[in-house]
Order: C-alpha cells, then sequence, then structure tokens
C-alpha cells in the first residue's frame, strides 16, 4: 500500500502541471487591456490610473508562454504573485482563509456524514414504511432548496428571531480577545485555538457564529448523503448473500452492520470525499450570507475582478487538496473493502 | 434494533447538551457582546461591503481607504461644519486669510503657523519638520494612479513629479531624466514647503484658490506624518538624492500600505485584510482629548445586504451601509435611525463620444446614417446632444431608481457646490417635443428620414446605471419608430479596452469630488485636458479648447470670490448648451445607524461615512 501511495504522490507534479497548462490557456485569451482591470477596482476609479504604464509595469502584453515560465519559476521560488482583490500575496491570502474554510468543513463533514449515513440505513431498513417517506421527502425538500434561501432562513431565525447564532466568526469582544498578544494563533481555526488558549469564552462564541453556516450546510448535504446511502443500502440488502446472512438465522443487526453496511458504504466514500474537496474549495453563497470569510469568497472576489495570480494560485491549491482527498479515498476503500487490494 | 434506538438517544443528547449550553452560556456572555441587552457605549461597530485598498496616504483614493486615514490622521485645517468654504483651525493654530497676512497679496505665498504640543501615536511631539517632510515626501512619491496631483498641481505647476522632472530635463521619458536634474527635481520640491520657525510656508507656482481646500481635513493626501517614525520603518529620508528610491513604489511595497502613525483620535490596532476587518482604538493622549468610542471596529466584508439588516437591527452592528434600492427596508425599523437624501459632491453623466471608433465595432451597427446604425461623428451634432438631453426622464428617474435621493442638475458642478454658483439657471427635462425638434434638425433631417441604431453599454452589476440606459432608450425610441435604442450591460474587464479604444457610444460614468471646490468638477468634464472629457473624443476635446479652457482657467486663477461665482454660473450654463455630456443626476448618500449614536453630523465632503471621534454611544 506505501509503495501505492507513494507512486499516487509522484504523480501530484504532472497533474498540476496540467492544471497550469490548462488555466494559462484559458487566460491567454484575455488580452493586455482586459487584464489590467483588476488595478482599477471600478469604471470610475479609472481617474489618473496609467494604464499604460500598469501594462509595462506587470509585462500584461508578453506573450503566453513568456508569462507562463515566469510564474513557473516564481513558483518554484515559492512565490505565487500578488493578489490585487485581497491586497496581499496569494500564499499569504490561501494561509489566512484556508482555516477558516477547514474549521468550517470540518465541523459540517460530522453531522453530514454520520447523520446522512443513519438516515439512509434506517430509510433503506424500512423501505417503504413511514419513516422512510418521511426522511425522502425531507431529503428532496431540502435538496432541492436553493442554498441563499436557506441560509438567509437560517440566519433570519437563528439570528434575526432568536437571537443565538450571529453571523461573522467571532463577536466583537471575542475578536479584540484574539488580537491581544496574549492570545496566540496556532491554526487559525478560532475553535481550536481557543481550547488550545484554554478560553472557553472565545471557543463558545466561535462556535456560537459557526453553528448557522453548519447547519445550513449539513441540510444541504444531509440530503444527498441519504439518497446514496439509502439506495445503495437497499441494494446490498436484496443481494443473495444477505438473504443467506438473514437465513442463516443471524441477527437482523448483525446482518446489516456486518454484511449489509460496509459494501453499502462504498459509493458513499466515494461522494463523501467529493464532498469535503466541494466545501474545503470554499462555498460561496454560505459564507456571503452569514459573512465567514474563506476560500470561497477570496475566489470569487477574485474571479470577479480579474485577479489572475489569485485564480491560478487558489485552482493550483485546490488541485493539491484534490489529489490527496481522492487518495484517502482509495486508502479508504481497501479499509473498508477487503475485496480492493491497492498494488 | 437496539443500536438504532441507542443512536437517536446519542443525537437526541449532542442536539440538548449543544442548544442547553448555548441558551446557559448567553446570560454569561451578554455582558461582553454588543447585544441589546448587553449595550457596550465603547465599542462601535460598522459594518460594510468592500475594503480598503491601502492606508497609504500618497496612494489612498478610494473612499473606504480615505475612511480609515481619516480616523488616524489630522490636517492642518478643517472645514467649519456646515461651511464647504470656510475653515477653522486644526494641526495649524490660525486659518491663513490674505487679511491675516498669512497668504500673500498675491495668493502664491500661504504661512501656517503650526500647533505645539500636539503627540504622535508614539509619544512623539509634532514639530514643523513633520509637516515639511509630510508634503515633500508625498510629492516626491507620487505613485502612479495617487491623489498627489493635487499638490503638484499648485505646488510646481505639473500634473505628476515624473512630468515636472521630463519637463525640467527637456526629455520626454522618466527614465531619460539625468542625475542632476532629478536633485533639481527634489530641490524643487524642498523649496515648495519649508519650515521658517514655528510655521510652514507653501510657495505656490500660482495662485490657487482650492489650496485650503486641499489642505483640509477629508484630504487623505494632505495628513501629516511622523517623519522621525518614517525614517525608522525604512522610508525616504528627507535627502535631495535619495528620493528615486522611494518613487513610485507598489502599493505593497509603501511603509504606510497597513499601518498608520499619526496624531488622529484613533490609533489602528490591525487591518486584517484577510477578513476586511479594521480595529482602531482610542487615542489617550489626543490633543482635543480622547474620543468617546474607545473600540471601533470596521468590518467592511458584509457584502450581503440582508446579513448587513440583520446586524443592525439586532444590534451587532452600530450602522451600517445601506445602498439606495435598499434604503425602504430600513426606513421605519425600530430603534433605527435613517437618514436619507444627504448631498454628496458628486454626480453621474453619460458622456457622447464625438468620435468612436466605428472600425468592427458592433455597437454602432452599420456605421452608418443607414437606419441601422451611426456614423463615427454622430454625437458631434449638437442637436443630437440635446435631443438626447431632452428625452431623458429626469423625474421618473429620480422618483422610481434612486426613490427621491438625487436631484436635476444645473451643469456639471453638482447641487452640493451650490455656493460656488447661481442656483437659479437653466435645467434640462424631459421634453419628447423639443427632443423631436432637435432630431429633426440634425445631419439636415437625415436622421429623422432615415433613423439610427445604436447600443448603450452599462457596467454589470450597477442595475442604476442600467435603468438609466432603458429609460433613455424607451425615452428616445418612443420619439420615431425608426429610432433604436439597444441597452447591453457588460463586465468591467470587457468595457475596459472597449472603452479605452473608444468604441462605446456614450460612457457612463459618475464623479466624486476630490475637495469642495467647483473646480474639481469643471476641470475633469470641460477642460480639454480633463479626465472626462477625454471619452468625448478628438472632437469634444476641440470644442472644449475653444469653448471651455479659457473660463475654466479664469475660475481657477480668480482670487475674487464673488467674481469666482460669476465664471462658475457660466460654465454651468454652457455645459448644458453644449452638451458635451448628458448629466444625469446629482447623487445623494444616506446613513443608518442605532437611535442610541449620538453627535452624528453629515459632511458632503467628508469620504468617511463616520466622524467615530464626534460620536458616542448614549441611551436615554
Amino acid at each position: 500500500m506505501l509503495s501505492y501511495i507513494l507512486r499516487r504522490l509522484l504523480f501530484l507534479p504532472v497533474v498540476l502541471f496540467g492544471i497550469t497548462i490548462l488555466i494559462f490557456m484559458l487566460i491567454s485569451t484575455l488580452g493586455p487591456w482586459t487584464r489590467v482591470a483588476t488595478f482599477v477596482p471600478s469604471p470610475d476609479a479609472e481617474r489618473h490610473v496609467d494604464l499604460e504604464a500598469m501594462i509595462k509595469k506587470y509585462h500584461l502584453d508578453d506573450p503566453p508562454v513568456k508569462m507562463y515560465l515566469r510564474w513557473v519559476n516564481n513558483l518554484l521560488h515559492g512565490n505565487l504573485g500578488w493578489s490585487q482583490s485581497s491586497h496581499m500575496t496569494v500564499t499569504e491570502a490561501i494561509r489566512r482563509r484556508f482555516p477558516a474554510t477547514l474549521e468550517l468543513t470540518l465541523f459540517s463533514v460530522i453531522p453530514v456524514i454520520i447523520g446522512g449515513i443513519i438516515l439512509g440505513v434506517i430509510s433503506a431498513v424500512h423501505h417503504n414504511k413511514p419513516i422512510d417517506h418521511t426522511t425522502r421527502i425531507m431529503a428532496i425538500a431540502l435538496w432541492s432548496l436553493p442554498d441563499f434561501v436557506l441560509g438567509l432562513a437560517v440566519l433570519m431565525v437563528g439570528f434575526g428571531v432568536l437571537g443565538w447564532f450571529p453571523p461573522g466568526r467571532l463577536s466583537s469582544w471575542a475578536q479584540l480577545e484574539v488580537l491581544k498578544e496574549s492570545f496566540r494563533s496556532f491554526t487559525g481555526m478560532y475553535t481550536l485555538d481557543a481550547l488550545l488558549n484554554l478560553r472557553l469564552d472565545i471557543f463558545w462564541d466561535a462556535l456560537r457564529h459557526i453553528i448557522a453556516p453548519v447547519i445550513t450546510l449539513s441540510c444541504l448535504w444531509w440530503a444527498f448523503m441519504l439518497r446514496i446511502t439509502r439506495s445503495s443500502m437497499l441494494d446490498v440488502l436484496n443481494q443473495d448473500y444477505v438473504r443467506t446472512a438473514r437465513a442463516k438465522g443471524l441477527a437482523e443487526a448483525v446482518v446489516i452492520k456486518k454484511h449489509a453496511l460496509s459494501n453499502a458504504l462504498i459509493p458513499v466514500t466515494t461522494v463523501a470525499g467529493n464532498m469535503l474537496l466541494g466545501l474545503m474549495g470554499g462555498v460561496v453563497i454560505v459564507e456571503t450570507v452569514f459573512n465567514y470569510s474563506g476560500l470561497g469568497l477570496l475566489t470569487s472576489t477574485a474571479a470577479t475582478r480579474l485577479d489572475v495570480p489569485c485564480v491560478v494560485g487558489v485552482a493550483i491549491f485546490y488541485a493539491t487538496i484534490l489529489v490527496l482527498v481522492n487518495l484517502v479515498v482509495d486508502v479508504l476503500y481497501s479499509i473498508i473493502d477487503p475485496r480492493v487490494r491497492l498494488e | 434494533m437496539k443500536s438504532k434506538v441507542w443512536l437517536w438517544i446519542v443525537i437526541a443528547v449532542v442536539v440538548i447538551g449543544a442548544g442547553v449550553l448555548v441558551l446557559n452560556k448567553k446570560p454569561a456572555e451578554v455582558a461582553k457582546t454588543t447585544e441589546v441587552a448587553g449595550f457596550n457605549p465603547d465599542i462601535f461597530v460598522y459594518a460594510g461591503s468592500g475594503d480598503a485598498e491601502t492606508l497609504e496616504p500618497s496612494r489612498a483614493y478610494d473612499t473606504a481607504s480615505s475612511e480609515i486615514i481619516y480616523q488616524c490622521y489630522d490636517n492642518l485645517v478643517a472645514y467649519k461644519p456646515g461651511s464647504l468654504s470656510e475653515f477653522i483651525p486644526m494641526l495649524a493654530t490660525e486659518v491663513p486669510s490674505v487679511e491675516n497676512g498669512l497668504i500673500s497679496k498675491d495668493g502664491r505665498t500661504y504661512t501656517i503657523p503650526i500647533r505645539k504640543g500636539v503627540k504622535f501615536h508614539n509619544g512623539a511631539e509634532l514639530t514643523p519638520e513633520d509637516v515639511e517632510y509630510s508634503f515633500e515626501r508625498n510629492m516626491l512619491a507620487d505613485p502612479v494612479g495617487g491623489p498627489v496631483w493635487m499638490l503638484i498641481e499648485p505646488l510646481l505647476g505639473a500634473s505628476t513629479i515624473e512630468d515636472y522632472a521630463c519637463e525640467l530635463a527637456g526629455v520626454d521619458d522618466f527614465s531619460k531624466v539625468n542625475a542632476a536634474n532629478l536633485l533639481k527635481t527634489a530641490q524643487a520640491v524642498m523649496k515648495a514647503v519649508e519650515v521658517k520657525g514655528d510655521n510652514v510656508v507653501f510657495h505656490l507656482a500660482q495662485p490657487y484658490p482650492p489650496f485650503l481646500s486641499i489642505l483640509a481635513r477629508n484630504s487623505s493626501w494632505t495628513v501629516i506624518l511622523n517623519k522621525q517614525w518614517m525614517i525608522e520603518q525604512g522610508d525616504w529620508d528627507g535627502k535631495a538624492e535619495t528620493w528615486t528610491q522611494w518613487h513610485n513604489l507598489d502599493t505593497e511595497k509603501q511603509t504606510l500600505f497597513e499601518q498608520a502613525m499619526g496624531t488622529g483620535p484613533y490609533k489602528l490596532v490591525e487591518w486584517d485584510r484577510s477578513n476586511s476587518k479594521h480595529t482602531l482604538e482610542a487615542f489617550a493622549d489626543y490633543w482635543q482629548g480622547p474620543a468617546a468610542i474607545k473600540t471601533v471596529i470596521i468590518n467592511n466584508s458584509v457584502t450581503e445586504f440582508n446579513t448587513r439588516k440583520l446586524m443592525l437591527q439586532k444590534g451587532e452592528a452600530d450602522a451600517i451601509y445601506v445602498p439606495v434600492e435598499n434604503s425602504p427596508q430600513i426606513e421605519g425599523m425600530s430603534g433605527v435611525n435613517l437618514l436619507r437624501g444627504l448631498p454628496r459632491l458628486s454626480n453621474v453623466c453619460a458622456i457622447f463620444n464625438q468620435n468612436i471608433n466605428a472600425t468592427d465595432n458592433e455597437f454602432v451597427g452599420s456605421g452608418k446614417l443607414d437606419g441601422n446604425g451611426i456614423p463615427a461623428d454622430f454625437f458631434s451634432d449638437l442637436n443630437i446632444r440635446k435631443a438626447f438631453s431632452y428625452a431623458f426622464d429626469y423625474e421618473a428617474f429620480i422618483k422610481e431608481v434612486v426613490l427621491g435621493e438625487a436631484s436635476v442638475p444645473y451643469g456639471v458642478i453638482p447641487a452640493g457646490l451650490n455656493g460656488f454658483f447661481d442656483e437659479k439657471g437653466f435645467r434640462y427635462s424631459y421634453d419628447p417635443e423639443k427632443a423631436e425638434e432637435y432630431f429633426k434638425k440634425a445631419f439636415n433631417g437625415e436622421v429623422w428620414e432615415k433613423g439610427f441604431k445604436v447600443s448603450l453599454i452599462w457596467n454589470i452589476p450597477n442595475t442604476t446605471r442600467k435603468t438609466a440606459c432603458e429609460i433613455l432608450a424607451a425615452g428616445i425610441e418612443a420619439i420615431n419608430p425608426k429610432f433604436k435604442v439597444e441597452v447591453q450591460g457588460m463586465e468591467w474587464a470587457t468595457m475596459l479596452p472597449r472603452r479605452r479604444e473608444g468604441r462605446l457610444p456614450m460612457v457612463f460614468i459618475g464623479w466624486l469630488a476630490d475637495y469642495a471646490d467647483p473646480h474639481n468638477f469643471v476641470y475633469p468634464y470641460l477642460h480639454s485636458k480633463g479626465d472626462l472629457i477625454t471619452f468625448t473624443g478628438e472632437n469634444g476635446r476641440a470644442l472644449a479648447a475653444k469653448e471651455f479652457d479659457p473660463l475654466v482657467n479664469a475660475g481657477i486663477n480668480e482670487l475674487n470670490p464673488e467674481k469666482r461665482v460669476e465664471i462658475y454660473t457660466k460654465l454651468q450654463k454652457k455645459s448644458l448648451e453644449l452638451a458635451p455630456h448628458l448629466m444625469l443626476y446629482d447623487s445623494c448618500d444616506r446613513v443608518a445607524m442605532k437611535d442610541y449614536v449620538k453627535g452624528y453630523v453629515f459632511d458632503p465632503i467628508c469620504p468617511a461615512q463616520y466622524d467615530f471621534y464626534a460620536l458616542s454611544k448614549t441611551k436615554e
């Protein structure tokens, strides 16, 4: 298995190379005058900006090949360039934004996977019974809801009516605490940092802020997990070996847990891996509604402002994560299903 | 089956447990949060959208940046509250005037006595040398795209420091200027601003009536820096020989990009760029006494209006940014004060491109006057420009689109500067009959007979401009069925190259004052070298050179205020008569804050939405 993992990791640079080529091919269709727009935030701010000088200074009129080589050269020196839309280097922007996204992902993934799998199994086991119908209707309803509608509804109720779950990542008092030198930042994830600093008050505050986006994301993805688990479970439950197991007189719980579930979980693992990727890439709408600045907001702002270095940088980062998560998913297969051997 | 029950129990325990903890925790937290129950008079939270670009005074040229600089620094003088032409001293001890002898009779020398005992945030005391350094440093730094031209124009008579150096050396490119002339350039700058005893003296290249407006508070480019501290941070050392090392640096390489060291009422604690958040703390030794509000958090990351609205409602924010179309949602909210229709010094227009680049241009149809397009010089005909001006339904736009928060323009100078022109002049109104009359005259009747087709382009996501385009299009199409006007949205990055190449038949654009003087409007709008007149093309610039330049120059060289009013009234009238632009509306602003926020005074020129020093939070 180790050699398999190593081989996959060695493949990573090749994937990244392909991605950079693809992105640069797309970008090379934009002229220098389009690209220079990123230096002028709005049409009314052109004023005295000497765009010719900007084009010259940032070599925006170079041929794509030259631009690509310069970019690769910088990348090898650990420099992804300057992000005009977030006012910092791309590396810095990703480093600062990613913990927020990761925190949100970790908090969402647990309820989604556990909740989705449990409900899916229950639904399949009670096929066509009232509990199955209820969860299915719920799943379809939640899955069909646009994220901004659900997000706003959660915000209105959780914050507007109940006043429990405010938007943002921290309350103003907690922000001031975090800024103090006595508070050490270890991971950039406020809940974890607060615990490591033994500051329970800040931990609760951070938790209070993260609950609403987590509820929104969970509801949206729950439905998805549930439906996959349910159909895959139904499929397995109808197979001969399950009937054999039952015929042997095994307890129903053992049949489901030992025999059916682990087989049913294989497609679920694939989906969960993809979901994790989707969440880690940032969720633009949910981040916007809850004013939660993660990678999603960074990327969407960069894209609308044509902040090329940032878009490319995030793409590279995301591609790396994609390869790694896929690798983890493959390894998980072999653990769940002994028939799968990684060679 | 047992396991299922267990799972349910675990889920229930987790959910209930979390709920109980959250609820239980709440009363303990309330004292610390800014929620209604835990009202905290020391912390002020502002929720906005769109972050600052830089905190560097020589580069910052957007309102979000100026907003922060405004709180952290002081200027030499400030506008007298409620006035745009009178001043009060700030870091100066006296406002210079011809009467008190601090402005020379020829209007070219300003002597400014500097206040003593003023402290910077690091405890250092303000000296006249700091003032001298601040101006010289910014002029020599003069980063491309920055606001420092406003100092270079009156003090050196050039538009950029590079232009000045090139002129001195007699070359056309800054890289060709030799060392001797570079030195001379710095010496000229250092001669223009001098320390004499406790005073700082400015020597102007020409009389410049708005000079005090440029020095006044609200101009982030004339704030006073701490010389010693700047040098310690590795900025310009104050020597004439070295300045080019700090000239036109990249934004992020400038010393003050993300830090601040001024004498202002607030210290910058942090600009958290990844969360678009600024934290300011009251400066205890502020020379006018410490601010009532101890901590200000400016959170510019809340892009979603509904989120901001809820934050205001629940007291999570004390003030928020409200776009014009959202003000009805705030109107009448309990515990919130909404002030609407505050006249900002800004206006919006549609510029007629008199020499459209018609080669392969999809916006002008056939490029000929055959009913399926327009010729390149379509807008060079005054009749067309006038007809368009009469075809826009100003009142409907103001009432329906900006919900009454705008006014019909008297010309290129906005209504907010009404002290500088006679406010009873002519204004355009929606008049289809007059529009028809002018369309019939245009191109000797050919336009009326054959019709035309043109596209109006607005920049996504500015829907206000989209509606303006649509109202104009509807007004024109209603006059003659042969007139076809298409409205098309475009992303800024796509629009920019087309605009630069002169392909857009009309350019929709707004202008916000840099300082409170009509010169700041007539120059860009009407002078042949102005920024906005450029979009009118060659014919437009020729027209401007002939008709407007003499008056614009007369206005800036005139020291007598009454005579200036005459000149600007004339310019206002002429700008509508010759209609180089279709002036759409003079814009207004609005603020929304909790009713316990006291001390708010609207300032039309203030780049900052709020002067936090003037505010306090008190509940009756």
